[in-house]
């Protein structure tokens, strides 16, 4: 053989073994969700049971839990009005950053600036007083709010897609008699669908794993989230594997399936965010 | 045109004062907040509280848990480091002639995207001292002698859990490298081609700081990263047995919610926004700019 086709073998290999490490662990805890407690222990966990004891009870338990479904429900409802904020305020602050001279720009994009660097988990220190003290905690508004405020990753997505818009567009969309608000609804706004698709999907995706932010200020039952849902589940089920692992895997798939679906949009926003300079 | 700035200034000041309120009011106040808290003694409920002067900044220095957390820290710091140089190697790989190359990097980000949370539970069941894979793994390669408690042996719990934040990033880190390498603009490689650039001018010129921006972005996205880390100790170990897996970032946290003193908490944190700052600034005004010149000497 020729030496290129060597190299191509040896390059499926390093792959493959790639791929292998990514999905073990995932398959293992999949394997374990098909087991009943007896092969627990009888079966190796690298193996599947037999074909026909191969049990669905511990995704049934699982799915026939209360909880699971209040946990989609608060999730959802999470996702839909943080993003729905993150997308208008992201959008028209990077538009006015982007477009416009004004008094108090620098100090604005400086703000915005700073918030980019304060570190995560450890703001909630100083931050868990206000939101306490504006009657938030155990509300779904503690979430909501803290997302909309200090999460900021959409702005760079957006000035940086807005730079590439020409202004002469705006320029005739104000002769046109089209207003600011109208510029920005009517034109600027649908410009943007493309940036607004990676927004959306990464920011669901961040939104969808947050642990700490539901475990914080969310400890009501009634208020869990897929997150917490899992946490509070696993603390239930203490030693069943088999029934956590099924668990585990309800709680992966949403942005399993999301990712599948819309990976090019999330790998181009990852680069996005990084390339920013 | 006097109504039209009228306009444009109602406009701007109508989009901008909800945003920027919402910043000051979760982000600025909170990390000013921390600042005039870390000279207190507030317990996180009392109405009141005491100006104490430096002492959490002395009381912080004088913490030997933290100093461990800290090292643990530096531990998911060296070993993210080390995976550089072969998540670099995995980049050239996936953007050379590959066949199945689009599936590969669909596989290598996945971790990136599944909840932490359940990535957690998978590997604390992964490394379960009964009955667990890695430990089945070991028997099947007759290494069984090698066999530990993963997760509760304090001189290696904080490797296991690097290795899992390792498995979680490494593949971002990967999509990063192959986006730079695939951002160099294909006429300015054809321009240097033409202008009679060789192999070794063109890797060194114009290849080599490509790839030195994303190197310099993912070296400090590391000590970002690994100063931060919390959610997967929180959950597989809660920073045990003792604190022999904790973390800077999972310690500030115990010490505010679960021990109440957020004064010295606040003194941590203020720690770890300094030294973020400090990161940044070196990144931004030293090695940045240093990088940027060398591309440009050609």
């Amino acid at each position: 053989m020729k030496k290129s086709t060597w190299i191509q073998i040896l390059k499926q290999i390093i792959c493959i073994g790639m791929v292998f490490l990514v999905v073990i662990p995932i398959l293992l805890t999949l394997f374990a969700a098909f087991k009943t407690k007896a092969d627990m222990v009888k079966i190796s966990p690298l193996a599947l049971p037999p074909f026909d004891r191969i049990t669905f009870e511990n995704f049934e338990k699982v799915l026939k839990d209360k909880y699971l479904i209040i946990g989609f429900k608060n999730t959802g409802i999470i996702l839909i009005v943080s993003v729905f904020f993150n997308v208008m305020f992201g959008t028209i602050t990077a538009f006015i950053i982007e477009r416009f001279e004004f008094k108090f720009k620098k100090m604005i994009v400086a703000l915005f600036f700073i918030g980019m660097l304060v570190p995560t988990f450890v703001t909630e220190i100083a931050r868990f007083k206000i939101v306490n003290g504006l009657g938030l905690y155990n509300t779904l508004g503690a979430p909501i709010i803290i997302y909309v405020a200090s999460d900021l990753m959409q702005l760079y997505i957006y000035r940086q897609f807005i730079s590439t818009i020409p202004v002469s567009l705006d320029e005739s969309a104000l002769l046109d008699g089209c207003g600011y608000f109208g510029l920005f609804g009517r034109i600027i706004l649908p410009l943007l669908t493309p940036a607004t698709a990676t927004v959306v999907i990464m920011k669901c995706i961040t939104i969808i794993n947050d642990m700490y932010i539901p475990y914080l200020y969310m400890p009501k039952n009634s208020l869990r989230t897929l997150t917490t849902f899992l946490m509070n589940y696993a603390n239930s089920q203490q030693g069943s594997w088999q029934k956590l692992s099924a668990g585990i895997i309800i709680v992966m798939l949403p942005t399993v399936v999301i990712y599948i679906f819309f990976q090019q949009y999330i790998l181009a926003g990852v680069a996005a965010g990084a390339v920013k300079e | 045109m006097g109504s039209l700035i009228r306009k444009k200034r109602k406009f701007i000041v109508i989009s901008l004062v909800v945003p920027v309120l919402l910043l000051i009011g979760f982000v600025v106040l909170p990390a000013i907040d921390l600042f005039r808290m870390s000279f207190t003694n507030w317990d996180g409920y009392s109405s009141s509280s005491k100006f104490i002067g430096i002492d959490n900044y002395i009381a912080m220095f004088h913490n030997k848990d933290l100093w461990l957390s800290l090292k643990n820290n530096t531990i998911y710091f060296v070993m993210h480091l080390a995976m550089i140089p072969i998540e670099l190697g995995f980049a050239v790989l996936l953007v050379s002639k590959l066949k199945a190359a689009k599936f590969y990097k669909t596989m290598v980000f996945l971790p990136r995207i599944i909840n932490g949370v359940a990535i957690a539970y998978a590997f604390s069941y992964f490394f379960s001292p009964i009955n667990g894979a890695f430990d089945e793994i070991l028997n099947i390669l007759n290494l069984e002698m090698l066999s530990r408690s993963w997760l509760s042996d304090p001189k290696i719990v904080n490797y296991v859990l690097a290795f899992v934040s390792i498995w979680r990033f490494s593949g971002y880190h990967i999509i990063l490298f192959m986006a730079a390498l695939q951002s160099l603009p294909q006429d300015i490689q054809e321009a240097a081609r033409v202008d009679g650039a060789n192999a070794l001018q063109m890797f060194k010129y114009i290849q080599v700081p490509a790839i030195m921006l994303m190197v310099d972005f993912i070296l400090f996205d590391n000590i970002r990263g690994s100063l931060q880390i919390f959610d997967v100790p929180f959950v597989i170990t809660g920073g045990g047995p003792g604190y022999a897996s904790s973390t800077f970032t999972l310690f500030t946290i115990k010490t505010a919610f679960t021990y109440s003193n957020f004064g010295l908490a606040a003194t941590m944190a203020v720690a770890i926004m300094i030294i973020v700052i400090v990161v940044y600034l070196v990144q931004d005004k030293l090695i940045h700019k240093v990088i940027m010149k060398g591309g440009k000497k050609q």
